[in-house]
């Protein structure tokens, strides 16, 4: 029997692990074989993850990602003690709710920041001489948001929006460095975030899950998604953007 | 047989806002002559004097301020509001291009490009959807590009904001939406003035060759692009919220 999709002995690096899609990602990579570093600012989220785990191998940092000029040290510290990379996940993402009439400048140069500031910043450090070896992917979650509007997320959804944007780009300025960048777009899935959304307007989850009429997605099923685009499976994969959404896109 | 205008903009008070492109000055001319009334409004004062000269219209204001530093934008949508009164339209023309390889493009750089292609027209969107300021049907148009949905070289931060300014459209329209205010972009792709500016600082040559090829109508000139943002202005288009129109002469297929 062959299985395509391995990880052993490879190092993935994951933000936003501690819970929902991220967590779900870990925990696969894991029964895959991989070293896992994960960042994160749930400290006890880490340390729950962290001991769920299988191997010695992993670590965790917690770190905040809104802060973007310590990222440079965070992964020349990471990469000089456990090497390079062989994939990088970012889940990072935060999906604050704020109707237009409040969202300052502040407000969308945070959400900025953290969403789409810090993965450009991990791309352009891990991408370093030395940083990654060869046939390194980079994954990021981007969201259905990011294409199709709604009320009070602007900030969100142009975070989401640039990313993908830039994905494009950097897809092509890195092939030839042997790098592949993606992302997945996955529409609501069952994460803590979602429950919350569902406790704070069900009407908007109603309408929403009548687009998505593979009904409600769990996180293993973007992380399915994301392990493929890790893998050499996609070797020719970049630059690309895949739905993961019960069919909400294209309905 | 009485003549009808679907893009008569009779009326109307539109502000446009960033007038440093060649866009802007066939956007004034072509705004004024379908009737209506126009506010500029631009860091750069000689820039809007100049305009006003060479449009040579009464229904032209200007109005000068840094709009690039999001701390001022409130207080000068308010007084600009107050002087000139309710809105009807609001063009976002203003922005930056810029090019940098992935090694180069640190917080700083891509922050800077954020500046320049999102956050004021957020900023101004806010301030203008407020008690008074901006009317039931009224519209909403913010200039974009094609790298918002087509990866080049070093463009990452310029692409990024452009796509991020796109999806705050999306979203926006979807918000405005109760108050019959549309929102939309245009997407342009190789302009006349992009050319010869390229044409310019690459000694005589034209850099990105291949991409030319791809544009197989030729570059776009800024009487059609200004065309397609007073369709988008007028009520011709009333049903049309949450797009981007693209204008490239075929690059995208």
């Amino acid at each position: 029997m062959i299985n395509p999709v391995e990880f052993k002995d490879k190092q993935i690096l994951l933000t936003g692990s501690a819970v929902g899609i991220g967590r779900a990602v870990a925990l696969l990579l894991n029964q895959m074989g991989a070293n896992i570093v994960m960042i994160d600012i749930d400290e006890p989220g880490l340390e729950k993850l962290s001991s769920e785990l299988k191997g010695e191998r992993h670590k965790s940092y917690c770190y905040d990602l809104k802060n973007l000029e310590g990222i440079e040290g965070l992964v020349s510290g990471i990469v000089s003690e456990k090497g390079p990379f062989d994939g990088f996940v970012h889940c990072v993402g935060i999906r604050s709710r704020r109707p237009l009439s409040m969202l300052k400048p502040s407000a969308v140069a945070d959400i900025m920041g953290v969403n789409f500031g810090s993965f450009i910043e991990l791309v352009r450090c891990t991408s370093k001489s030395n940083h990654f070896r060869p046939g390194y992917s980079i994954v990021g979650v981007s969201s259905v948001s990011a294409h199709a509007g709604s009320a009070s997320v602007t900030a969100y959804a142009a975070s989401k929006g640039a990313m993908e944007s830039a994905v494009r780009c950097i897809a092509k300025e890195m092939a030839n460095r042997k790098i592949r960048i993606n992302t997945v777009i996955p529409s609501q899935i069952n994460t803590p975030e979602y429950v919350k959304l569902r406790k704070n307007s069900p009407s908007e989850v109603e309408q929403l899950s009548e687009r998505q009429y593979l009904g409600l997605g769990e996180p293993i099923d973007v992380a399915n998604a994301i392990i493929f685009l890790l893998s050499d499976m996609s070797r020719f994969i970049t630059g690309s953007s895949i739905a993961v959404d019960g069919g909400f896109l294209a309905s | 047989m009485t003549d009808i205008n679907p893009m008569d903009l009779t009326g109307k008070n539109v502000m446009l806002v960033g007038t440093e492109s060649e866009t802007c000055e066939s956007l004034a001319r072509q705004l004024i002559s379908l009737g209506s009334k126009l506010v500029a409004v631009d860091p750069d004062k000689s820039k809007l004097e100049e305009l006003v000269r060479v449009t040579g219209s009464d229904n032209f204001s200007i109005y000068s301020f840094n709009i690039f530093d999001n701390a001022l934008i409130e207080n000068a949508i308010s007084d600009i509001s107050n002087t000139f009164g309710v809105f009807d339209g609001f063009v976002y023309c203003a922005g930056s291009g810029g090019v940098k390889p992935l090694s180069f493009t640190n917080n700083e750089f891509i922050a800077g490009m954020m500046n320049f292609n999102l956050y004021p027209f957020v900023e101004i969107v806010r301030c203008l959807n407020k008690k008074g300021r901006f009317s039931e049907g009224g519209s909403i148009v913010a200039l974009s590009s094609i790298s918002s949905i087509k990866g080049l070289k070093s463009k990452t931060a310029y692409s990024a904001s452009k796509a991020a300014l796109d999806a705050s459209v999306r979203c926006i329209a979807a918000e405005l939406g109760s108050k019959k205010i549309r929102v939309n972009s245009v997407m342009k792709g190789w302009t006349e003035s992009d050319m010869k500016r390229d044409f310019i600082s690459t000694n005589m040559e034209l850099s990105e060759e291949n991409d030319v090829r791809r544009q197989f109508l030729g570059p776009t000139s800024s009487h059609e692009l200004a065309n397609l943002i007073a369709f988008l202005l007028s009520d011709a288009t009333r049903t049309i919220t949450g797009t981007s129109i693209v204008i490239d002469g075929g690059y995208t297929l």
